[in-house]
């Protein structure tokens, strides 16, 4: 890695001659095909819902009422819903809702769970077991009944989906960053910086956070796979998000009267929307892990 | 006499097994003195305590029992908050030194840590200092901005001598500081350690496994089996005049680098037994050539054998019987 | 003919980094030395010299990107390269056997030590379990394991460091190997029990005819236990020969600070000593691979330098070979 130091000093660098950008990726690919394969989907659905408003070809709450529940056709490449809304600007549009929940979601379970792991795991004893009760307390539920439940009484917001969303799942970044703290705890690197008089909050985020945040960080891809999942389980079952949002659950929820009366396109599209975004994201999220976890990759 | 800078008086350590009333024995009643600017060395095998005293010294694990006085100051039990402005004049190097830097900070920021943390300068003078402390280990400059990742063993354990001296300690406590590194870097770490005791007047706490390595450095070497010293003397006369047995025999058990030299071996029969259960008595008559009956019973005091800095904890001594002749070998 | 021949053996890390870039690490280059029946060759060298990849190069026990590019292994005239692996595999722990570094770890935790010793003999001798059960508390009486009978009946975990390793050369001596390779065999034990354990490997070897190579940073212990020595170095054996011959009359400068570097020869601020990064085997120098830390590198030493006979079966590979002066070490 060529860098300059601060004083102005060039420094002789011994490491990789001819870095480029292609070979890296190449390698990331022989490494990880699956991961490469996952980035190309996320990529994309991340493409659209940046520009979706460049992309749809129609407003995707605008009604044409004289086009109700049309088959796909050259106009409507995906067909109409029951209100005669267009099905393929509405599944392009999706993506952000899928992006804009899953993301903060994600964000606050590690803004939780992340310190708290970490201060249960150095800490240890009752506030250990403790904090960890309460986190086993919360995973017994089935998360979605939960997440039902805790949405359906605290309002009807997009808001409200992302707080219970980030607070649900933040259990996972604790656990996964205790476990890590547990095992550096007692390393001879925390030692010494205690040996060098370093407090407790330095130990904590200088010297035990970063090196105990990797596991918690390959997760990230995993966990917002989920948050899509959930946040549209929601939505289908009518919590959260209402029709006629574009948003996918919603929208599958919406398509599947049609489904018996032969209507399969309003339900089927975001369908495969929602797989494939969640799909992608869970290869991504696999082959991060195996990138971050040298056991992992000399399995392969 | 100058006070010393460190003394322990009657230090012991039990840690629980998981099992109630049960205990490992890590160290049972151990004495010593450092004076200031003095070279300690500390022997024995795994499971003689030397690095559990050498992190009790430290406040880095607490003491069951004894009296731990740094600088004219009891700090047995003081507690952590006030332990911590006393680091700046105690310092540690460690045995591995791959894990004992933390691998995503930059050699510079590690090097510089403990004068953030004691010191009080600004950027800069800290910055020039770092410059300096990576001169005096003999560190080329540019690895400061590198991680602990791209350096060699030897490379390492300078950057954890300079985090040692960076604060001008009056004790560092080296464990086993060169027992993982290869031969030739070895030997260039010793050096260094040399020059720095003579720059700084730093005293230090050498423990090892390696008669051959403490001879080099130590002003005065003590020597400890199971938990307990038993003998502790000048190093000249450690080496010239062994008086306990297991001193005897451990020296014997140092194979010279010179195949013409002659070994005189008293090879010790069994292992080292398990610190839960000590022995009763004098800890080492299991494996002892010249125990006899009474050392089952009796535990060991020290006896001064012509200096008075020269002690061993031999029952034997008093009959001349602690010399391990060479038919007793095996 | 001697027992084991090796010649001009190469062995290569040979990988593709993240980069897509293929690296290869020259870790072995033209390693060769013989060994005749019943003698001990002692390896040392500093970490990463390649000590221990030399032995697993000649037990066939590379696993990728350990590769062998080159060069011919001969055990008893036959080429343990060329050699089918299931051939292979019936020599070694046979007439090819191994002590480890981390005895416990090398034993099969779930099964009892008596049965670990019964089966390595029944893998490879068979005959009769009662027949194979004798000899197993044979050789645990052989390696001074107290109360065999009793003993064959523990498990891994409820032996000592030093217990472990006795077992484990009595597993090696099951069946009655020609070769036993002991790589750091004491690494990690007590030097007390170090001495037990090296007496009882050399008198083995006179037992029962063996020949050993002994792995080792130590030089103390080649000096005592082995009859001849081999100094690697950055993947090349570059001085090797009686033992005594090449402590008293060290020629390779990095043999001579080595020796320098001992605690009985150590001076104490005696200077600056050959010491520095060992070499990159991803981008070794060119020549003589000691040249960068070498104080009498001169400009031909960036042409590789031959083997040279300098005294008898003591080879050094230098280009100053015998012409360095006497004793001066690069101190």
């Amino acid at each position: 890695m060529a860098e300059t130091v601060s004083n102005g000093i060039e420094q002789s660098t011994t490491a990789e001659p001819g870095f480029s950008l292609k070979n890296r990726l190449i390698g990331i690919a022989r490494v990880s095909p699956t991961m490469a394969a996952g980035v190309l989907i996320v990529v994309a659905f991340g493409f659209m819902a940046l520009f979706a408003e460049f992309l749809m070809p129609h407003d995707p709450v605008s009604a044409y009422h004289d086009r109700v529940l049309q088959p796909p056709s050259a106009e409507h490449w995906f067909g109409t819903d029951g209100n005669g809304m267009d099905v393929f600007s509405r599944v392009i549009y999706g993506a952000k809702f899928g992006f804009g929940i899953a993301i903060p979601a994600v964000l606050l379970a590690i803004v939780i769970g992340v310190p708290v792991g970490l201060i249960a795991g150095y800490r240890g004893g009752f506030l250990d077991e403790v904090l960890m009760r309460f986190f086993d307390g919360l995973r017994v539920f089935p998360s979605i009944i939960l997440a039902l439940a805790v949405v359906a009484a605290t309002g009807q917001s997009l808001l409200n989906v992302v707080l219970v969303l980030g607070f649900l799942d933040s259990p996972v970044f604790a656990r996964l960053v205790r476990s890590e703290v547990l095992a550096l705890r007692s390393s001879v690197f925390v030692e010494s910086a205690k040996a060098a008089g370093n407090p407790t909050w330095r130990i904590l985020f200088i010297h035990l956070l970063p090196n105990a945040v990797q596991g918690a960080m390959a997760q990230t891809a995993v966990r917002a796979a989920w948050a899509v999942r959930i946040s549209a389980t929601l939505a289908f079952l009518g919590v959260g998000i209402q029709a006629p949002t574009p948003e996918w659950g919603a929208m599958i929820r919406q398509g599947a009267e049609f489904m018996v009366t032969g209507q399969w396109w309003v339900a089927l599209f975001p369908g495969i929307a929602l797989i494939l975004l969640v799909f992608g994201l869970n290869l991504f999220g696999d082959g991060l892990q195996d990138l971050t976890d040298p056991r992992r990759r000399a399995a392969k | 006499m100058t006070s010393p800078v460190l003394t322990v008086e009657n230090l012991a350590k039990r840690f629980p097994t998981g099992r109630s009333g049960v205990f490992v024995n890590a160290v049972n009643g151990v004495d010593l003195t450092i004076a200031p600017g003095e070279t300690l060395g500390m022997v024995g095998e795994s499971g003689s305590g030397k690095s559990t005293i050498g992190r009790a010294v430290l406040r880095l694990t607490e003491p069951t029992e004894g009296k731990i006085i740094f600088d004219g100051r009891d700090i047995t039990k003081i507690p952590e908050g006030q332990m911590r402005p006393l680091r700046r004049d105690m310092q540690m190097v460690f045995q591995d030194p791959w894990s004992a830097l933390n691998p995503r900070m930059r050699i510079g920021d590690l090097i510089a840590e403990p004068m953030k943390l004691h010191l009080g300068l600004s950027k800069s003078e800290r910055e020039n200092k770092t410059v300096d402390l990576a001169n005096r280990v003999h560190l080329r400059p540019e690895f400061l901005r590198r991680h602990s990742s791209d350096l060699s063993g030897g490379q390492l354990q300078r950057v954890c001598i300079a985090r040692a001296i960076a604060t001008n300690p009056k004790l560092i406590v080296l464990d086993e500081p060169t027992s993982s590194l290869d031969l030739s870097v070895r030997a260039e770490i010793l050096d260094l350690l040399n020059e720095i005791r003579e720059q700084t007047h730093a005293a230090m706490l050498f423990i090892s496994h390696d008669l051959g390595t403490v001879k080099l450095i130590s002003d005065r070497i003590v020597v400890l089996y199971l938990g307990s010293v038993v003998e502790s003397a000048r190093t000249d006369e450690l080496f010239s005049n062994p008086a306990h047995p297991y001193s005897q025999s451990l020296l014997s058990a140092h194979l010279p680098a010179d195949p013409a030299a002659k070994l005189e071996r008293h090879v010790l029969k069994g292992e080292i037994p398990s610190p839960i259960n000590l022995p009763s008595g004098c800890t080492f008559r299991t494996r002892c050539p010249v125990a006899k009956d009474f050392c089952e019973h009796e535990v060991p005091k020290p006896h001064h054998i012509g200096s008075a800095e020269h002690q061993a904890n031999c029952l034997r001594i008093p009959d001349g019987g602690n010399r391990i002749a060479q038919t007793e070998t095996a | 003919m001697s027992l084991l021949e090796v010649e001009n053996l190469r062995t290569h890390f040979i990988s593709r980094d993240i980069d897509n870039q293929i690296r290869v690490a020259k870790a072995l280059n033209d390693v060769s030395f013989r060994l005749e029946a019943g003698k001990v060759l002692g390896f040392v060298g500093e970490t990463g010299a390649g000590k221990s990849l030399t032995a697993q190069s000649i037990c066939g026990l590379l696993r990728p990107p350990a590769r062998i590019v080159g060069g011919s292994v001969l055990f008893d005239g036959q080429d343990l390269i060329e050699m089918p692996q299931e051939e292979l595999n019936a020599l070694r722990g046979d007439q090819i056997a191994m002590v480890v570094q981390n005895p416990r770890t090398s034993l099969d935790p779930l099964t009892r030590i008596g049965d670990q010793l019964v089966r390595i003999h029944q893998a490879h001798t068979g005959g009769p379990v009662t027949a194979s059960r004798g000899r197993a508390l044979d050789m645990m009486q052989a390696v001074g394991i107290p109360d065999p009978a009793n003993r064959s009946n523990a498990w891994p975990h409820e032996l000592s460091g030093g217990m472990a390793q006795r077992v484990l050369i009595a597993m090696a001596l099951m069946n009655n190997p020609k070769l036993l390779i002991a790589d750091e065999p004491t690494t990690g034990l007590d030097v007390t029990v170090q001495a037990q354990i090296l007496d009882l490997m050399k008198g083995l070897t006179e037992r029962f005819g063996m020949a050993m190579i002994i792995i080792t940073h130590d030089l103390g212990i080649v000096a005592h236990y082995s009859d001849e020595i081999a100094v690697m170095f950055a993947g090349t054996i570059v001085e090797s020969g009686p033992v005594r011959e090449v402590f008293a009359k060290p020629d390779h400068p990095y043999t001579r600070s080595l020796i320098a570097s001992t605690p009985e020869k150590l001076q104490i601020g005696g200077g600056a000593k050959l010491g520095g990064q060992p070499p990159d085997l991803y981008n070794l120098p060119s020549g003589c691979p000691l040249r960068t830390r070498c104080t009498f590198a001169e400009d031909v030493c960036a042409t590789p330098p031959t083997r040279k006979q300098i005294g008898g079966g003591h080879y050094s590979v230098c280009h100053f070979s015998g012409a360095l002066p006497e004793g001066g070490g690069p101190q």
